[in-house]
């Protein structure tokens, strides 16, 4: 089965480009959210096997959201997205969870390459 | 199809003059309430996602910049230090810097790094003062070869080239006319100077038509906030595309059409789009798409809107026309789909339910429809019952000039919009059928009716008298008009030419017969009528035998 993603990040240009890398590379973009509650929301209604989370949200920091779905959800994968410059956040992500951290720009590559380590870690975990 | 490249630079675009428009509304409130938590924030989160986002594109110019930005601002943000004293300069000026270089990548020209906004930024990051720059001036080279330059750009009122644009009109008439009297008196000197003038009139309009034309997208881009608000109090979940900000189109038709498309969005948003319950329980995303684009169709520009909701109910049409008393209810079931989409630009027509307080202002579409044709443009309405509507505006690239297809009459000429005409065809009477009175002619697929121009001008308010094919005799030449979807077939004496006229208004006298959109004058000097299509197709629904 292919494994379902849900993007989260508030600006819809980066969306449709995570968009359309993880779809060309043949995962199911189960859902977009572009703030924190509809991350929330979106996140206990799909129930996605992982989550790409923009670190600087609108209504909460993207640490916010990051513990309470990983409340919700104990074995979602989850990816922090951020560019340059906020690695005191990104630190604090992985130490709340978070499985990897992809910097912006990113290319494809590293993108899949980060995302599929992440999914492979929860086959094996699972 | 538009690459992907195109699609990312465009949302890029839309993204970007919009977070500067919102980050210099933050940047005032924090001028009056430099605490302000809300707007520190916002400013911080929309200069990280332009970082991310110029870089993504390539653009490190503005990821330079914005870089720096969001490192003073979250320091402010995380009360470190606070927005005042010497940086509120700097900070502002970051903005302008940030706005103009999106307005460059925007006009696709090559950015520049602004190397003493970049070293003040370091030094209000590393707590040290700022070097003054000159107000306006600190986007340009080091202060030693500074010269003073002038903008290259000139800010015209409209009405300045609205009096050029008229007197080219003009102009344009009188060269038809000095090169028919140049072949008339058959001298070839005159007859090269009159080629030449002809072409430098040529230039000189296509020039001035071209300086009234804007992008698109200056009318595009305000619509990323409108959705938003109207999505806010619909309490609809809307994600808006857009492409297409760079087609151009004449100022005063993108003017004219401000408040339609205004209109036609907050239709989509309050009557096409469901309610997030409503599309899961149809089974769509919650988020509903819309997408407004533009794109050049030959000579006119295609503006569309479409949503992917609920779809226009043809049955709940047809029955809401019978129930205004439009059309009998036999009638009313004859229709095919696409003229019961049609009825919706009936006047006084609305299948809104509920009048809500932003979609429902008391315009229907019917005035959407008035104003598009005051531009001698086209609405059209294409929707899927459950999938979705889009409207299309057909409308043309500027006002002046329009294409038209000259014909005679009872010996005078008269012309007909390129616009609203769909073909010309020559047919034998044995090819046209009588059918309740009418004449019908088969052209490709369709039975389109058919009316002798010249009865139907007649005037006489009465029903037309049933056609009577034995009358006509030879091949008909037959010009097939095209209004709201609705074909109408008109006889006229002999097609002359296509060509390019200059539509003036008409005189007082003739200005009580609504069925002329206007009058040009022709080379030879004669006047020349021109139809106005929808008056001709409404005349001839209401007199039809």
């Amino acid at each position: 089965m292919k494994n379902r993603i849900l993007i989260v990040d508030d600006s819809f240009y980066m969306r449709t480009m995570l968009k359309n890398m993880l779809t060309d590379a043949g995962y199911d973009v189960v859902g977009e959210a572009a703030n924190g509650q509809q991350a929330r929301d979106l996140a206990s209604e799909t129930k996605p096997d992982l989550i790409t989370l923009d670190v600087i949200l609108p209504d909460n920091t993207g640490l916010e959201v990051l513990k309470d779905i990983r409340q919700e959800l104990p074995n979602v994968k989850i990816v922090m997205c951020s560019a340059v410059g906020q690695e005191v956040i990104v630190n604090e992500a992985l130490e709340s969870g978070a499985s990897a951290y992809i910097v912006k720009p990113f290319s494809e590559d590293k993108v899949l390459e980060i995302v599929g380590g992440a999914l492979q870690d929860s086959g094996a975990s699972a | 199809m538009k690459s992907r490249e195109q699609e990312y630079r465009e949302l890029f675009m839309a993204e970007a003059l919009e977070a500067y428009d919102a980050m210099s509304q933050h940047m005032s409130v924090l001028e009056k309430r430099p605490g302000d938590e809300g707007a520190l924030n916002e400013v911080f989160r929309l200069l990280h996602n332009l970082k991310a986002n110029a870089r993504a594109m390539g653009h490190d110019a503005i990821g330079e910049v914005a870089h720096r930005m969001e490192t003073i601002f979250g320091q402010i943000r995380s009360k470190e230090r606070p927005f005042a004293g010497s940086m509120v300069p700097v900070l502002f000026s970051g903005i302008d810097v940030l706005g103009g270089m999106i307005r460059a990548v925007g006009a696709n020209q090559e950015l520049t790094e602004n190397l003493p906004l970049i070293e003040n930024l370091d030094r209000v990051i590393e707590g040290e003062e700022p070097v003054l720059l000159d107000d306006d001036e600190s986007g340009s080279e080091e202060d030693a070869t500074r010269k003073l330059e002038l903008s290259d750009l000139v800010y015209i009122p409209i009405k300045k080239l609205d009096h050029l644009l008229n007197l080219v009109g003009e102009l344009i008439i009188d060269r038809d006319r000095v090169l028919t009297l140049a072949q008339e008196i058959g001298d070839t000197t005159l007859q090269t100077v009159t080629a030449h003038l002809s072409r430098l009139a040529d230039d000189l309009q296509y020039s001035v038509m071209d300086a009234r034309l804007v992008g698109v997208g200056t009318l595009f881009n305000k619509f990323p906030r409108v959705v938003r608000d109207v999505a806010t109090a619909e309490q609809k979940q809307v994600e808006l595309t857009i492409s297409g900000q760079d087609i151009q189109i004449d100022r005063n038709i993108l003017q004219i059409i401000t408040d339609s498309l205004l209109h036609l969005v907050r239709n989509a948003i309050g009557h096409g789009l469901e309610t997030p319950e409503e599309r899961v329980k149809a089974g769509k995303p919650e988020i509903g798409q819309l997408v407004l684009s533009a794109q050049t169709d030959r000579d006119n520009v295609l503006i569309r809107i479409s949503d992917d909701g609920r779809g226009v109910d043809v049955e709940r049409v047809r029955r809401k026309a019978v129930d205004r008393g439009l059309l009998t209810r036999e009638a009313a079931a004859r229709l095919n789909e696409t003229e019961v989409h049609n009825l919706l630009f009936e006047a006084g027509f609305s299948t809104a339910e509920q009048v809500t307080e932003i979609s429902g202002r008391g315009v229907g579409l019917d005035v959407v429809k008035l104003a598009i044709d005051s531009l001698g443009g086209q609405l059209r309405v294409d929707s899927k019952l459950g999938q979705g509507t889009t409207f299309t505006l057909v409308l043309p690239t500027s006002i002046a000039v329009k294409g038209a297809l000259l014909f005679e009459l009872d010996g005078h000429p008269y012309a007909l919009p390129l616009m609203h005409t769909d073909s010309v065809v020559s047919l034998a009477p044995e090819k046209l059928h009588v059918v309740g009175g009418t004449l019908l002619a088969k052209v490709l697929t369709e039975n389109i009716p058919v009316v002798r121009l010249a009865d139907l001008l007649a005037d006489n308010d009465d029903a037309l008298l049933p056609a009577n094919r034995a009358a006509l005799t030879g091949a008909q030449d037959i010009i097939i008009t095209n209004y709201n979807g609705r074909k109408l077939g008109l006889i006229v004496d002999r097609f002359l030419r296509q060509q390019d006229i200059v539509i003036k208004p008409v005189s007082q006298p003739l200005d009580m017969i609504d069925l002329f959109g206007g009058v040009t004058l022709l080379g030879s000097g004669q006047v020349c009528l021109v139809l106005d299509v929808p008056a001709i197709t409404r005349l001839f629904l209401s007199r039809r035998p």
